[in-house]
């Protein structure tokens, strides 16, 4: 079936993603507008806006099921796109789109359940015999269990709840008298969160590197891997600066870890685009972390680093569409090196505090190799509403070195007016010796850098300055004003003499 | 005369005698405690070489008793005198700490007095800066008696020629009457204080510790008890402020305020104006951005910002000519009016009436904030208190409905049948008895009993009411409202319309005084 | 004999105080001659064309922003990196100085609410020890939930929230009574 009409159900930058590729296929997109941000950018790009922002309901535009699907289904609209977040993940959106028959652009709500639950999703990956952390066998019963399987494994270990994600519901155990306070404030906490109080436990990997694999499927039964993301540069679990490939591989361990990443996407017959995460520790073993079945905010990085052009977006509709890859595994070929910044509306001085505000001006640089995903355009608002991401600056160069010289070349010429961004800390990262060096893990943020914005000697004095200039300047103003006070004795006889009378 | 001649040595002598004290003693003394010397404040306040002091050198006449100590200086304390600034005649006195704490002595007060009529009789601009311990002790009833002389000629000059205070060290006891009367109260943050019992009292009778800046500092009196107007961090500033004042007044109450000369030659459309406040009724903006996009650029100078905040007030320039605004603050408790903020509109409305400054108020009101807090401390003398302040004012009054202007609210704020001039109103206006929700509950109550779904029936009679009643339209057909506008037209509106009124007189009938509901 | 004196120096004279309490003297802003810390220093501000001001120095382009002023406190964005300043004069710095030495640390600190937000949880009550940087309440906002810190160590006074109120900028959030 040829999909001729595509509602996405979501916002921001994706959203302006999926609206480009979905042009030059020439399908006829579909858009939501919220209360929240009645006049934000994505707006812009789409054919036909569909309005929630005249009824606010209590759940929130893009998570609410029912009114998305009849939005779809009344305007007989082909197909959905998740995006990322929201309802991307959500097994029970993708049945009720296949339920009313709009096609749903991602796996299966079957791939997405196995996946999305951590505990079936580990057996899948011990059944194919994708590397694993020690831990439980699925969802603990109580304390003691808890206990005696982190004593057989040894510590440290973690606590996760099942249903976790994004870094929530999880606690790290160093000894075993800690484990029953922490195993009941993981479940509360996983209760209160997910509505879900499974919690497993397992080995934990003291600063490893967070990789990841990008994995494309059809519904013929193909796979093929697209290469690994370097996920490293996180915070709390958020991830703000990725590139691939990642230094950490050599050809033979990327086989490796591909190759596992197939194995679980064949044992859930998974379709379209899917990440599958991996741990990997000091001395290059690697563990199955989960696997998220949707498009990555971090996409663009392999995107650009294929010999061939691949449009992941593409791909995704053409597989929906029942079409077979265009590709094989022997195709893909990797050239040169991909950076991404995540310019997100956040005050680093302020340990990463949103920044809400209005984007009152904003400058691009240009470049063949500098590619911008962007959500934003001038007067956006920065709301409390959506998360902070604002931009996405994808820099490339032929090697490691490169790629970073012409990412800290686009950022200074990356201009934003009225907000603080990520900007000075995606300079400080990539300034930072340790990550030049392509040896960093997890912990990079904490323990290496030891400033987390980038400012040079003189900035402050030609801030004091520039703050100065500004003061002496009114005053100046003030002071060269001419106040005409006699014109205020001018005052035409009808007034004065009303005036005077009326005393 | 002979220069070198006997005479004009002790002329000099005392001149010396007076320098020395001015310049060397007295600043090294206030300089220890971070602050400026009375003198140095004048000279910071006016223009360069105009100051003029008078009575330099009275001196207390001693007392036959001899309780407590006094002090022999010239000036009694007080520094008194008259200059431009800029360029235009004010009348000052600056209070001396360092002569006996700067305390109000009998001559001490004559001196005050004597400035106060001077600045009364040639209708000019008059500024008390104070750093007084308060009243001299020593003096008994003759320092009481001048302050009651002080309060008389405040009260007197009161709405005649504008009064300034500037508290730059403290003001106990019956000295902060003085600085209540006049139309506005500068404070220099950590320097002054401001109480009628000090902290000591407080202990005495109460047992509570207070501390001098809890009890009664700067920020007390700009945040919590609205005393005043505005707070600066050091002294050059708060000086630099009282210039900044001024220039948007009149002399006296006969004068209209001065002019600046604009370079604008726009056409006065600001389209930015179209965006500010957002289509969701119930969404804050900040209306100080309403007010910078229509007023001059940059003159928009707030009074009492940090008191009362669901209410803004302030000074500015309309193509040059000042005019004075009262606002709702959506963005502080949606814009309510409640006690503080309808009597800090109130008394800023009077000013401008009492000085001929076109008056302009930028409506988005929910109503009067609800609550038996309210009430009980008299919601209703004070909400009056603005009422009447706006229909007693007759100088040119104009009101811009942005959005919300509901029920008593809407009467209140410069009605048409209040006495507007001329009533604007934006499209996004709502003006009725209530919000929507309150009046279907009301009108459909037993409908919504009975419904299956009452929400999704409320949620319709909602948005039939505001097509057919809470909208712009309905008052604009009946006169109520001039005409609705387009709020990137509002500057250029605003501009024609105050032009139009500059003539504008209407007397209210003759009477002593008007009643207005203290 | 001196009866007024020069109001206006000839060549204006400022100190910019940045919060860290270093120290920019700084000499005629507006002419060729800065001076900056007894330094000529080579500074030019342009508005480009587009709406962006920028500082150029030593042949290098900063972009720059005010993006806070009030009265003399001013905070600057320089290449997307803030800084706060005070901008003082002679007689204003000295002040300062003249009153940092004599007014005592003041007992108690107010935490406010750093953005508009919901509070999520409060981690302490009333008459709770704290140390300074524990984590007291977390702050929803932008999906985020921020945590925020003690600034001092000391006890927990007065709690202002409580879970589920909704918070504006600087509202008061928690009271910490120093030890």
């Amino acid at each position: 079936m040829k999909i001729t009409s595509l509602l996405i159900a979501n916002r921001g930058e994706i959203t302006i993603r999926i609206c480009r590729t979905a042009k030059e296929m020439g399908i006829k997109t579909y858009g939501i507008k919220t209360a929240k941000e009645p006049s934000a950018f994505y707006l812009s790009f789409l054919d036909e806006i569909i309005d929630f922002s005249e009824e606010v309901e209590e759940i929130p535009e893009f998570l609410d099921v029912e009114r998305i699907v009849k939005a779809a289904k009344s305007r007989n609209i082909d197909a959905i796109h998740p995006g990322y977040g929201f309802l991307a993940e959500s097994p029970y959106f993708a049945q009720r789109c296949e339920e009313e028959g709009i096609v749903f652009i991602g796996p299966s709500a079957d791939a997405i359940y196995k996946m999305g639950n951590k505990t079936i999703a580990k057996q899948i990956a011990k059944k194919h015999k994708v590397p694993l952390l020690q831990g439980s066998q699925g969802n603990l019963k109580s304390p003691e269990e808890a206990r005696i399987i982190a004593d057989k494994i040894g510590y440290p270990v973690i606590l996760k709840a099942a249903s976790g994600g994004g870094g929530r519901g999880m606690r790290i155990v160093e000894k075993s008298a800690q484990i029953e306070k922490n195993f009941k404030l993981c479940t509360t906490e996983a209760e209160k969160a997910f509505n879900d109080p499974s919690v497993f436990v397992e080995k934990y990997v003291r600063n490893p590197r967070h990789i990841e694999f990008q994995i494309f499927g059809d519904k013929h039964g193909n796979y093929i891997h697209l290469g690994e993301r370097e996920c490293s540069v996180q915070r709390k679990h958020q991830k703000l600066l990725e590139e691939s490939p990642s230094s950490a591989l050599d050809d033979k361990l990327r086989k490796e870890m591909g190759d596992a990443a197939i194995r679980i996407a064949k044992a859930t017959q998974y379709f379209s685009a899917g990440t599958v995460e991996f741990l990997l520790d000091a001395d290059r073993n690697f563990y199955f972390m989960e696997m998220n079945t949707r498009i990555q905010v971090e996409h663009p990085v392999t995107e650009m680093v294929m010999v061939t052009g691949v449009d992941l977006i593409e791909l995704m509709i053409r597989v929906a569409q029942g079409e077979k890859l265009p590709l094989t595994q022997s195709e893909v070929q990797f050239n040169g090196w991909a950076i991404e910044c995540r310019i997100n509306a956040e005050d680093v001085q302020a340990g990463f505090a949103p920044y809400l505000g209005v984007v009152k001006k904003i400058q691009y640089p240009k470049s063949k190799n500098i590619r911008i995903d962007s959500g934003i355009t001038e007067n956006s608002v920065v709301t409390p509403y959506f998360d902070s991401m604002l931009t996405k600056l994808i820099v490339t160069g032929e090697t490691r070195e490169k790629a970073i010289a012409n990412s800290l070349n686009a950022l200074n010429k990356l201009w934003i007016k009225g907000i603080k961004t990520t900007i000075p800390f995606c300079k400080a990262v990539l300034h930072n010796k340790k990550f030049r060096s392509g040896d960093f893990n997890t912990s990079f943020i904490e323990k290496d850098m030891d400033k987390l914005f980038y400012h040079e000697e003189d900035d402050e004095m030609l801030a004091a300055y520039l703050a100065t200039f500004d003061f002496a300047a009114e005053l100046e103003t003030d002071r060269s004003t001419y106040i005409d006070f006699e014109q205020g004795k001018n005052i035409s006889p009808w007034v004065l003499n009303k005036r005077l009378r009326s005393l | 005369m002979d220069v070198n001649g006997r005479q004009f040595k002790k002329f000099l002598e005392r001149r010396e005698k007076l320098d020395k004290h001015q310049c060397e003693f007295a600043e090294k003394k206030q300089h220890a405690k971070g602050k400026l010397s009375a003198r140095e404040r004048i000279e910071l306040l006016f223009d360069e070489d105009s100051f003029n002091e008078i009575d330099a050198y009275s001196r207390t006449s001693f007392t036959d008793s001899s309780f407590g100590k006094m002090v022999d200086a010239y000036g009694d304390g007080v520094i008194i005198g008259y200059g431009t600034i800029r360029g235009r005649t004010a009348f000052v006195y600056s209070q001396d700490f360092t002569v006996m704490g700067g305390s109000l002595g009998s001559v001490h007060a004559e001196k005050i007095m004597k400035i106060q009529d001077m600045a009364l009789k040639m209708g000019a601009p008059i500024i008390g800066i104070i750093d007084s311990g308060g009243a001299r002790i020593q003096e008994g009833v003759a320092s009481l008696a001048g302050y009651a002389g002080i309060f008389k000629r405040n009260v007197h000059s009161s709405g005649v020629i504008p009064q300034i205070s500037v508290i730059m060290g403290p003001a106990a006891g019956g000295a902060v009457y003085s600085p209540s009367i006049t139309d506005f109260v500068y404070m220099t943050n950590n320097t002054s204080y401001m109480f009628v019992t000090g902290p000591n009292v407080v202990k005495e009778v109460l047992n509570e510790d207070v501390s001098f800046d809890d009890l009664g500092g700067a920020k007390v009196h700009s945040k919590k008890s609205g005393v005043a107007h505005f707070v600066y961090e050091d002294e050059e500033n708060t000086l630099l402020g009282v210039q900044k004042l001024l220039s948007y007044l009149p002399s006296n109450n006969l004068e209209n305020p001065p002019l600046i000369e604009t370079p604008d030659k726009s056409s006065g459309i600001v389209e930015q104006l179209r965006d500010v406040v957002p289509d969701d009724t119930n969404k804050p903006y900040d209306v100080k951005d309403v007010i910078n996009l229509i007023v001059d650029k940059g003159s928009f100078f707030e009074v009492a910002e940090d008191f009362a905040q669901s209410v803004v007030i302030g000074l500015a320039r309309l193509k040059g000519r000042t005019i004075g605004i009262l606002a709702n603050q959506p963005k502080v408790l949606a814009g309510v009016l409640d006690i503080d903020s309808s009597t800090k509109g109130a008394r800023f409305i009077r000013f401008c009436d009492s000085f001929n400054i076109p008056f302009l108020t930028l409506e988005d009101v929910p109503g009067f904030l609800p609550g038996v807090d309210q009430e009980h401390n008299g919601i209703i003398r004070h909400g009056a208190k603005l009422l009447y302040a706006y229909a007693d004012a007759t100088v040119p009054k104009i009101t811009v409905i942005l959005r919300k202007s509901y029920g008593g609210a809407y009467c209140v704020m410069n009605s048409k049948n209040l006495g507007g001039d001329f009533n604007f109103a934006w499209p996004t206006a709502e003006i009725a008895v209530m919000g929507p929700e309150g009046a279907v509950s009301i009108l459909y109550r037993k409908e919504l009993l009975e419904s299956d779904d009452p929400a999704k029936l409320k949620k319709e009679l909602a948005v039939k009411y505001r097509d057919e009643i809470a909208n712009p339209y309905v008052a604009d057909e009946k006169g109520y409202i001039d005409e609705v506008i387009d709020p990137a037209e509002t500057r250029r509106k605003l501009i024609f319309a105050f032009e139009a009124l500059e003539s504008k007189h209407v007397s209210n009938p003759s009477r002593k005084h008007g009643n207005i509901p203290l | 004999m001196r009866l007024t004196r020069k109001k206006e120096t000839e060549s204006p004279e400022y100190i910019a105080l940045s919060s860290q309490d270093n120290r920019y003297k700084i000499k005629n802003p507006f002419s060729e001659d800065i001076m900056i810390n007894h330094k000529k220093t080579d500074i030019k501000i342009f508005d480009d064309e587009n709406g962006f001001t920028y500082i150029q120095y030593n042949r290098k382009k900063y972009l720059v922003e005010i993006v806070e002023k009030s009265q003399n406190k001013y905070t600057v964005l320089i290449n997307g990196v803030s800084y706060t300043f005070t901008i003082e004069t002679p007689i204003s710095y000295k002040r300062k100085k003249y009153l940092e030495k004599t007014k005592a640390k003041s007992k108690t600190e107010f935490i406010q609410a750093p953005m508009p937000g919901k509070i999520v949880d409060i981690l302490v009550e009333a008459g709770a020890e704290v140390k300074e940087g524990e984590s007291v309440l977390i702050l929803e906002a932008m999906k985020m939930q921020n945590e925020i810190t003690a600034p001092i160590s000391g006890t927990v006074k007065k709690v202002y929230v409580k879970p589920n109120d909704i918070v504006n900028k600087e509202d008061l959030l928690i009271e910490i009574e120093r030890k």
